[in-house]
């Protein structure tokens, strides 16, 4: 009966023989993993006869290894079911790849649903997330990669960190926010799409902004008001982390204004994120987007008023991209006490100067998540320059911001929060002026009672590093 | 028929009508000499009656306003006319302008005329079914709408008042417009007429009547030609004919018009390339300066890492001076040590010897004095012997058997043995038993 019609089979095992006749003894023809998709033939003796059109192979291949469908609208619930199941069923990506493929050929347009394209993206993203891990005792893992290519389903893979790391490229995720879906759905293909690990870090900075606005974008195309505080949190540090890059990204471009709205936005969402309701597995994600909030943060600080007198730091346009801090004295202002040019951008509303007038000191957002701390101070009746960097690593993500000086302007209070070895690390540190060497340090603020004591004002207010 | 009929009957009454004519004339003749008898005496009672001369003053001087009115000896001009008085005695010309002026009757003669714009439009040839239409070269009637503006040069009206006609327009202007236009018209083909040459034609009927009319006191202030009325037949074809030439013409302008989106198309590629030079460029510029930027930051980073690195090395130096201080102190103690425990040796030895010495002393002077006591007494060996093997054994001292050990049986000793010969090999029995 199965001759006459035109039915398919989904291979359901891995390493399952294609036979040259129907006996167990007959030769091996190629092997077929999980997920393959056959066009049944006819049935002798217990092996279904099918013609492999990948491999342009006919052959035998065992009743009990592959399922068999027909292509119509028949098939569907069935399809349907097993697509449901295999959703979330690790290891199985290949073969509901397979019957997601199936179910979109036998579903008449009508029925194929977001449903359908979330199960499709959601298996393709752990497919990568799988190629990804270095689990070594994987065998299958090439052959279902293959098997999802060959169903079309594309993979990236680009070095980041020294390790290759594979994504997917996001095609059915799209395709579930052009279709509506639900709003979970929703929020899971928005943040596949957006996942920052996933960036090519080889983009140049305009592709990087074009990215990081369609980024943008896409999260704002999902609704957080009707998800549960959890994944709200997960929409919220995601937009946080993007609306940070993009601050960075358009007041490098000369986008004052709209740097700044970004920069706004960004500390907006990251103080939308519920701590309490804080997913376990969300934690580092809420330490990394608040570090490049903090970054980045400078930007919407408005441009205090210039101080009477004492030092005074101007702003002057340097190469292309490059500004130039040159450190004047406000009664002689022609002869620089220190000057300084920087390829970094410079916040204007940052620039901060000890109550003595012995230290100014301003933020320099070198990269988009690594920001420092430039202290002008005086040495042996000179002033110097100091950069202060987040940590002692390579500078990927880390910020160092000014919490005060000591009333006496002979310490200064930093906070320090950077990424060192895949783990945020925090510090709350009393440098001396004169060398700016750590004189105590802590893990939070309220183990330094001086810290406590000095820190000002304008610092706890708007900082990101006390949460 | 009917006519005849009644000539025949008209005839046929002559002598009739006579009698009747004889009877009205006398009765006419009676009523006339009756009137003028009675017209003389009103005359008579006018002329000495007072009432009737006043009747009579009344009848002049009604007369006379009656005589004025008709007459009109003043004239109002209009504003926009000009009026010229021609005195018929002297042959004075006078020129009048608006407001009223005298005219002496049967003496002045007024011809107005009127200084506004006018028009004349030759209504029967606005179209080719009119009673006189235009003709093309080709010989077809044509009906034009032509409309003419002109103005009598007010300059020269009093001089050419004399000669020009009461109506200047129809006497004159007409017939030489439509001479004009008639010749102009013959010379161009219907096509030119209709379309091509229409400005030209207009141009040259102008450039033509004005100084023609210009010599007659007339300015010609426009020529407009209106709708061109064709025979229905030649209409169509004519369309047909501008129809296809007009596709020409488009054709001409589409392919213009490519040429010039051709053009664009290159100028905005080429717009769209140096856009794209620029762009690249300002990205190689962005680029290059977020290198440069990461390369600052890397290059802050460096000091730390060096300061990192030497610390390090400075704890490793300081690490090993307090361990090697350690180890110093360490071994110093363990040879301090181990003095000490040689000197305590020495001294415990030297204890030692000290102690063996007075021992010894102690013990052979106790074993000189135990000889002696044995020597005295020898049964104390054996008791000694029996109190030594255990507490619960009485001994009873009875003198030893000749040459033999008290215990001898018990031990298993062979007679004769000498009892510190039994003494010796009496453990290993016991062992044995």
């Amino acid at each position: 009966m199965l001759a006459t019609l035109v039915a398919i089979a989904l291979v359901v095992q891995d390493q399952a023989p294609l036979r040259a006749a129907p006996q167990d003894s007959a030769p091996r023809q190629a092997t077929l993993w999980q997920g393959e998709w056959l066009e049944v033939r006819g049935e002798k003796q217990g092996f279904i006869q099918v013609y492999d059109h990948r491999r342009e192979r006919p052959g035998y291949v065992r009743e009990h290894q592959v399922r068999i469908y027909r292509l119509d609208e028949a098939s569907v619930p069935k399809l349907q079911a097993v697509v449901e199941f295999l959703k979330d069923t690790p290891g199985a990506e290949a073969l509901g790849i397979g019957y997601a493929a199936a179910l979109l050929r036998a579903a008449p347009a009508s029925q194929v649903g977001p449903e359908l394209f979330d199960a499709l993206g959601t298996l393709a993203d752990r497919l990568a997330r799988r190629a990804t891990s270095n689990r070594t005792n994987d065998v299958a893992l090439a052959a279902h990669l293959d098997v999802a290519a060959s169903y079309g389903v594309k993979l990236v893979s680009f070095e980041r960190e020294g390790r290759t790391r594979v994504c997917y490229d996001g095609e059915a995720f799209r395709r579930v926010l052009a279709l509506g879906g639900s709003p979970e759905a929703r929020l899971r293909a928005a943040l596949s799409l957006t996942r920052p690990e996933c960036i090519d870090p080889a983009l140049n900075p305009v592709a990087r902004l074009a990215l990081d606005e369609w980024r943008g974008s896409v999260l704002e195309q999902v609704d957080g008001g009707r998800l549960p505080a959890y994944l709200t949190n997960r929409l919220h540090l995601r937009r946080a982390e993007v609306y940070a890059a993009l601050s960075f990204q358009l007041a490098r471009r000369g986008e004052a204004q709209r740097g700044v709205k970004a920069s706004e936005r960004a500390v907006e969402e990251l103080a939308r994120v519920l701590k309490a309701e804080l997913a376990e597995e969300d934690k580092s994600a809420y330490a990394m987007a608040a570090v490049r909030v903090g970054a980045s943060r400078h930007a919407s600080e408005p441009v205090p008023e210039k101080p009477g007198s004492g030092p005074v730091l101007e702003l002057a346009q340097g190469q292309p991209g490059e500004t130039c801090l040159r450190l004047v004295d406000a009664k002689d202002p022609k002869a620089p006490l220190s000057e300084r040019c920087t390829y970094g951008l410079v916040w204007p509303g940052s620039v901060r100067r000890s109550a003595q007038g012995s230290a100014v000191a301003v933020a320099v957002q070198m990269l988009e998540g690594w920001t420092e701390l430039w202290v002008f101070h005086q040495e042996g009746g000179a002033w110097v320059l100091d950069a202060l960097a987040p940590a002692a690593t390579e500078p990927v993500l880390g910020y160092v911001e000014l919490a005060g000086f000591s009333p006496d302007g002979s310490r200064v209070l930093v906070a320090r929060e950077a990424l060192v070895e895949g783990k945020v690390k925090s510090s709350f540190q009393v440098l001396k002026r004169e060398t700016l060497l750590p004189e105590k340090s802590a893990e939070s603020p309220d183990a330094l009672g001086s810290f406590q004591r000095w820190s000002s004002s304008d610092w706890r207010g708007r900082t990101v590093a006390v949460r | 028929m009917n006519e005849q009929k009644q000539n025949e009957e008209k005839q046929g009454e002559p002598k009739q009508d006579e009698r009747k004519r004889g009877e009205v004339l006398a009765r006419m003749v009676s009523l006339a000499g009756e009137a003028a008898r009675g017209m003389v005496s009103r005359v008579r009672w006018l002329i000495y009656a007072e009432r009737g001369r006043r009747v009579m003053t009344g009848l002049a001087v009604t007369g006379v306003v009656a005589g004025v009115v008709v007459a009109q000896p003043v004239c109002m001009i209009e504003p926009g006319e000009v009026g010229i008085r021609v005195n018929r005695l002297t042959g004075t010309v006078s020129e009048l302008h608006e407001g009223w002026s005298l005219l002496v009757p049967q003496v002045h003669r007024l011809s107005r005329y009127s200084l506004k714009d006018q028009t004349y439009a030759p209504t029967r040839s606005a179209r080719a079914t009119d009673p006189a239409p235009f003709q093309s070269v080709e010989g077809l009637s044509i009906g034009v709408e032509v409309n003419i503006r002109y103005v009598l040069d007010p300059e020269r009206i009093q001089t050419l008042a004399a000669r020009l006609p009461e109506n200047v327009g129809r006497d004159i202007i007409e017939p030489v417009i439509d001479g004009v236009l008639r010749r102009h018209f013959a010379q161009h083909t219907v096509r030119e007429i209709f379309s091509t040459q229409r400005v030209q034609i207009q141009k040259d009927i102008s450039a033509e009547l004005a100084p023609l009319l210009a010599a007659d006191g007339v300015l010609v202030r426009s020529v407009t030609l209106g709708n061109v009325d064709l025979p229905q037949q030649y209409r169509t074809g004519m369309e047909a004919l501008l129809a296809e030439e007009l596709n020409a013409e488009k054709m001409r302008y589409t392919l213009d018009l490519k040429d010039k989106q051709v053009k664009q198309s290159a100028l905005e590629a080429e717009a769209d390339k140096v856009r794209r030079e620029k762009a690249a460029e300002a990205a190689g510029n962005e680029e290059v300066i977020a290198a440069k930027a990461k390369a600052e930051a890397m290059r802050h980073v460096l000091p730390f890492k060096e300061k990192e690195i030497e610390q390090r090395r400075l704890e490793a130096e300081a690490a090993k001076v307090s361990r090697l201080t350690l180890a110093t102190a360490e071994a110093e103690a363990h040879r301090i040590e181990a003095a000490g425990e040689a000197d305590a040796r020495r001294k415990l030895a030297e204890s030692d010897a000290y102690r063996v010495e007075v021992t010894g002393k102690a013990a052979s002077e106790q074993l000189a004095r135990d000889a002696e006591l044995i020597t005295r007494n020898p049964l104390l060996i054996q008791k000694t012997l029996a109190d030594k093997l255990s507490d619960k054994i009485q001994v009873i001292i009875a003198p030893p058997q000749a040459g033999g050990f008290i215990a001898g049986n018990l031990l298993g000793q062979p007679q004769g043995a000498t009892p510190a010969k039994a003494l010796a090999s009496s453990e290993p029995s016991i062992q044995e038993e």
